[in-house]
């Protein structure tokens, strides 16, 4: 790039590095930019919804994963282009605020940007776009919160919000199990929501997923599961009214943490020297033993002397417990976590009605469980499954439907999906448009159009025809004034997305529609692009 | 030349760029105003943004600060507005860009008197005599708002404020932020307003509506170890203790060598080192610290220990973040625990770890002597927050100034227009060659309204036409006209419709440009070194722009 010339047409040298720069100015950066982000979109629009489709995408590694999350789509799929990365990044902070509804805010985003690149043709000055987008964005937020409605998530045991998890789950490869697993999941918030504060400490709830069995075996374990097993093949497999001794000190022999070195003189010495060593042994099990522990945990190893020793005085132990798993079963349990022999005392032991060893199909794998903890406010979803792309493609979705019950707990007010909220603010949109008198009419017009690009993609990747459907559904909803009246994806016969209880937290709503807006007013104001020029 | 057999004197290094004379002014002046031409399209409330990639980073900006700084300037001429941005950033934190283009524009006005022959230093004059008039009238010009009530005071910063991120991404939701960022100003020591005591946190997720402030500190919670969710995460009127000492189980000193005997004594080194830090947390505790905070970091047996003990601890704590909090619960921060005092320990209203997305953040509310404020900024897009952060930087900075400086002038072009009318009037009355130099700063100074009508897609030339107009009717009445980007007619009373700017970044503006633009102006030659060695190693000698020239005979 070169922006002078001196009086003989030489370019000046200016900014370093300036041949290999390049620079986009004006209409040209426009389109480039959108453009790119709308490549990103075009992938993902094929995910959207109940019928939507699955990507697989390759690590470098050759790491396959197969997945419907629009989150871990874009993330997987390693962008370069900095526009594209905005919205990448728009995805992440969906899943990151709300954890759900990540392929549908970059899908409005791309159809938003598609509407500007017409209004962008017409000559009309890019901020005013995005000033009418924004208008517009006011607009269908409010009449969202209108039609929303709250819903009583006590009643009928929970029932509202298990249909809002399948809702989550309908579009994910689990959606034969949808209602089961939304079951789980929102038994598992449950258990440890704070429903009085409204608020979930997600970190309670742990997702272990194990390959083998099948979707189905999928449960929850009002406790925590870890993967280890007893230290000594002998030790017993279930120990009932545990005491838990939580550790954080190996059973081995002190050392300090000076450096240091023993001289050792004489065969006497030598002799001293292991006497004590195994004094320490029998100390430590004897410390352990006598607080009334009947089963140690420690975070780190075990010396075969200690393990054996372990063993003889029937205390079973698991060693290398990872810090995490450590304070997680501290919680629960009410365990104290002690972090030198010397210190056990039998307040500091947890309770837990019992810890057991299973072993899972015919593979030799074991894990932990432990179960009925004293204070128990920790859960464990076990996710099985073929294969571990399911496994993981399933974790992934129970992630999604946890979010969407947590988001409810936080704030009960709900919208219909099957695109219907989207037709209603669409509708209200040009309503509005055609009270504005500026040229922003026409930015708010395409916020509209923008808006319906949703269920048409929705119907699109149904196998619907989306213009018949969308036309239909916007019609019905003028005619009855029903904004419930969506995209009948399933086939279910009804188009009122009540009647399918097909339902979407309001908050995550909002959050598309606010995102999507901020992001396409962030491309919209870039008039020049300063880029190395293999960009 | 031949014939005497001369030899070639070498004076300077072979490679050496040397040029000079009149060519070099114009040259250095084209050079400028290439790279205000980059940041022109971003002044004014139409202001456009840029997206610069270097590497891997990406940085959209409509800071002109910024943008100069990322373009990587090498030309040394252009230097000077690099470096003038980048003194406004410093001194006033606002008004980079038009500091920018006005000298680039009081440049393009010297270039043809220069070209005409006129001596470069009488241009400097000239535009050292305008600037002198023109602070003068800016000082007369300029408001003096009253502050007798508070409540008079805070609508004057609200306004500046809003003028400031007007340009900016946060415009539609300038309201909201000039309430946060006056708010945080508010918090500060009014006689020192030390802009490091207003902390901005980045959390990506969430709309940009869902930021706020705490009147107080906030931070990242910092690593931790297992046996921290144990800690209580809530207090009331806290004792905070602030060290800067390390808590873990480590050898006390490198390279020490100790002789033992026998090996009952080795037991007793072990109970040393657990004594030593043993020692030092139950000092802590029985102080009666109910949160330890560290720049270095606790340990998990610490950690576990505080957990034993309800205490909240957070160790690596940001040597920034720990300041603040300093500053706010009025604690002092300790090297050692020895003969600690709980008069060194700070307080707060309220403690409480809270989920921000998906991060989660210590909050210290309510503190007794508050000075400090903390947003904590939402937003989609990384590079969205990393924008928005630097114009709440801006905005900040500017209702600091308000709040020393009382005197505001209203913005939109309408102050330059004015002064640009009585430097017109004022050349009239001179004789000599200043006359035309002093009609030529004027008409610089008509830059900054043009760009930014331009920049909103009006018809520059219609706008500056009628404000030329206005302002020529004098008086009270034209004097606050400047350009209008929403109404229909183009222009309007900018003072009345409250864009408004404090007078000290305006004055800082003019003299730094003018300042600037003497100095280029005074450049008559430059002589530039070759690469150094290592470079040409890898190209072969001498510059591919432009010949040596001038120095070999």
């Amino acid at each position: 790039m070169s922006l002078a010339f001196d009086d003989y047409g030489r370019p000046y040298i200016i900014l370093r590095d300036q041949g290999q720069k390049k620079r986009m100015k004006g209409l040209e950066a426009y389109k480039s930019n959108i453009l790119a982000a709308k490549a990103v979109a075009n992938t993902l629009q094929s995910s959207l919804g109940p019928k939507g489709m699955d990507k697989m995408l390759v690590s470098p590694d050759g790491d396959v994963s197969v997945t419907n999350d629009g989150a871990t789509i874009v993330e997987k799929m390693e962008i370069q282009h900095p526009t594209a990365k905005l919205l990448v990044e728009l995805s992440q902070s969906q899943d990151a605020e709300i954890g759900d509804g990540t392929t549908g805010v970059v899908v409005l985003a791309g159809k938003l940007l598609e509407q500007a690149l017409t209004l962008l043709d017409k000559g009309i000055h890019p901020l005013k776009i995005s000033d009418g987008f924004d208008r517009a964005c006011d607009v269908a937020i409010k009449h969202l919160e209108t039609i929303s409605e709250e819903i009583d998530i006590q009643a009928n045991e929970h029932e509202a919000l298990i249909q809002a998890a399948c809702t989550a789950l309908g579009s994910k490869v689990v959606s034969k199990r949808k209602r089961e697993l939304g079951k789980i999941a929102v038994t598992a918030v449950l258990d440890v929501a704070d429903l009085a504060r409204k608020d979930v400490n997600l970190d309670l709830i742990k997702i272990q997923t194990k390959t083998g069995g099948s979707v189905e075996d999928t449960r929850l374990i009002s406790g925590i599961l870890i993967d280890k097993d007893m230290s000594h093949p002998q030790m017993p497999k279930e120990v009932k009214e545990a005491k838990i001794c939580l550790l954080t000190c190996p059973f081995e022999p002190p050392k300090p943490k000076t450096k240091h070195n023993i001289n050792i003189s004489s065969a006497e010495d030598y002799k001293k020297l292991y006497q004590q060593e195994q004094q320490y042994f029998v100390d430590m099990v004897k410390l352990v033993k006598d607080s009334g522990a009947n089963i140690a945990l420690c975070q780190w190893g075990f010396d075969d002397e200690a393990n054996h020793l372990l063993l003889q005085n029937e205390l079973p132990a698991v060693r290398w417990v990872s810090g995490t798993d450590v304070e997680l079963i501290a919680m629960a349990t009410g365990a104290r976590i002690i972090p030198r022999f010397q210190e056990i005392t039998p307040e500091k032991l947890g309770k837990a009605g019992s810890v057991k060893e299973v072993q899972f199909g015919t593979s030799n794998e074991r894990m932990l469980v432990i179960e009925n903890c004293q204070c128990t406010k920790a859960v464990t979803i076990l996710i099985r499954g073929g294969s571990q792309m399911i496994v993981d493609e399933a974790k992934r979705s129970i992630h999604d439907a946890i979010c969407v019950i947590r988001n409810l707990i936080k704030d009960n007010r709900i919208v219909y999906g099957g695109g219907s909220a989207e037709l209603a603010c669409s509708i209200q949109v040009l309503q509005y448009a055609d009270e504005v008198s500026s040229v922003e009419q026409y930015a708010i017009r395409s916020f509209a159009d923008a808006l319906e690009g949703i269920p048409c993609c929705l119907a699109d990747n149904c196998g619907l025809n989306p213009i018949t459907s969308v036309a239909q559904a916007k019609a019905r909803q003028l005619q009855e004034s029903n904004p419930r009246i969506g995209i009948d994806c399933m086939e279910l016969g009804t188009t009122d997305m009540k009647e399918q209880r097909i339902y979407e937290t309001l908050s995550s709503k909002k959050q598309q529609i606010q995102l999507a807006t901020q992001v396409v007013k962030m491309i919209l104001k870039i008039d020049d692009v300063i880029a190395p020029d293999d960009y | 030349m031949s014939q005497f057999l001369q030899p070639t004197i070498l004076l300077l290094r072979e490679g050496t760029d040397t040029s000079q004379g009149r060519a070099q002014i114009v040259s250095n002046i084209n050079a400028v105003q290439a790279v205000a031409d980059v940041v022109k399209s971003t002044l004014g409330p139409r202001g456009m943004d840029k997206m610069i990639q270097t590497g891997p980073k990406v940085t959209i900006s409509n800071d002109g600060a910024t943008i100069l700084n990322l373009l990587e300037v090498v030309h040394p001429a252009a230097r000077v507005l690099v470096d003038i941005a980048k003194s406004q950033d410093d001194e006033v934190g606002d008004g980079t860009t038009s500091t920018t283009l006005l000298a680039a524009e009081l440049l393009k006005e010297a270039k043809p008197f220069i070209e005409e022959g006129i001596h470069p230093q009488i241009v400097i004059q000239g535009y050292r005599k305008a600037l002198e008039l023109a602070l003068e009238k800016l000082e007369g010009f300029s408001i003096n708002i009253s502050r007798d009530s508070p409540q008079e005071k805070r609508d004057t910063l609200l306004k500046c404020a809003q003028t400031a991120l007007n340009s900016k991404l946060l415009a539609n939701t300038k309201q909201f932020f000039s309430e946060l960022v006056v708010s945080a100003v508010e918090k500060l020591d009014p006689n020192i307003l030390d802009r490091d005591l207003i902390g901005i946190k980045n959390v990506t997720g969430g709309s940009v509506n869902d930021s706020f402030l705490v009147d107080g500190v906030a931070f990242k919670k910092t690593f931790s170890y297992a046996g921290f969710e144990q800690q209580p995460k809530r207090f009331e009127n806290p004792k905070i203790c602030l060290l800067n000492l390390e808590l873990e189980l480590k050898s006390e000193k490198e390279n020490a060598e100790i002789r033992i005997e026998k090996p009952e004594e080795y037991q007793q080194i072990v109970d040393a080192e657990w004594a030593l830090i043993y020692e030092k947390l139950d000092i802590i505790v029985k102080a009666g610290a109910q949160i330890v905070l560290s720049k270095l970091p606790i340990g998990d047996l610490a950690t576990q220990y505080f957990a034993d003990r309800n205490i909240f601890c957070a160790g690596r704590v940001p040597q920034e973040d720990l300041l603040r909090v300093q500053k706010a619960t009025g604690g002092q921060v300790q090297t050692t625990v020895n003969g600690l005092n709980p008069e060194t320990f700070g307080t707060c209203g309220l403690f409480e770890e809270v989920q921000v997305g998906a991060e989660r953040y210590n909050l210290f509310k309510n503190c007794p002597q508050s000075r400090t404020a903390t947003i904590v900024l939402r937003g989609g897009a990384e590079q969205f927050i990393q924008e928005a952060e630097r114009s709440l930087n801006d905005a900040i900075m500017i209702v600091r100034r308000c709040f020393k400086a009382n005197k505001i002038v209203a913005g939109g072009g309408a102050i330059e227009l004015e002064l640009s009318r009585y430097l017109r009037h004022y050349a009239r009355s001179v004789t000599g060659k200043t006359q035309y130099i002093v009609n030529s700063f004027a008409k610089a100074l008509e830059v900054i309204p043009r760009t930014i009508a331009e920049n909103a897609g009006l018809n520059s030339i219609e706008i500056m036409n009628k404000l030329r107009q206005r302002h020529a009717q004098g008086g009270e009445e034209g004097r606050w006209y400047g350009v209008d980007i929403n109404g229909a007619s183009g222009v309007c009373d900018t003072h009345s419709s409250f864009v408004w700017e404090p007078s000290l970044v305006k004055r800082n503006a003019l003299c730094s440009a003018t300042e600037a633009a003497c100095a280029i102006l005074s450049i008559d030659e430059t002589v530039k070194n070759p690469k150094s060695d290592q470079d040409t190693k890898m190209k072969p000698r001498g510059q591919p722009g432009r010949p040596p020239m001038g120095m070999r005979r």
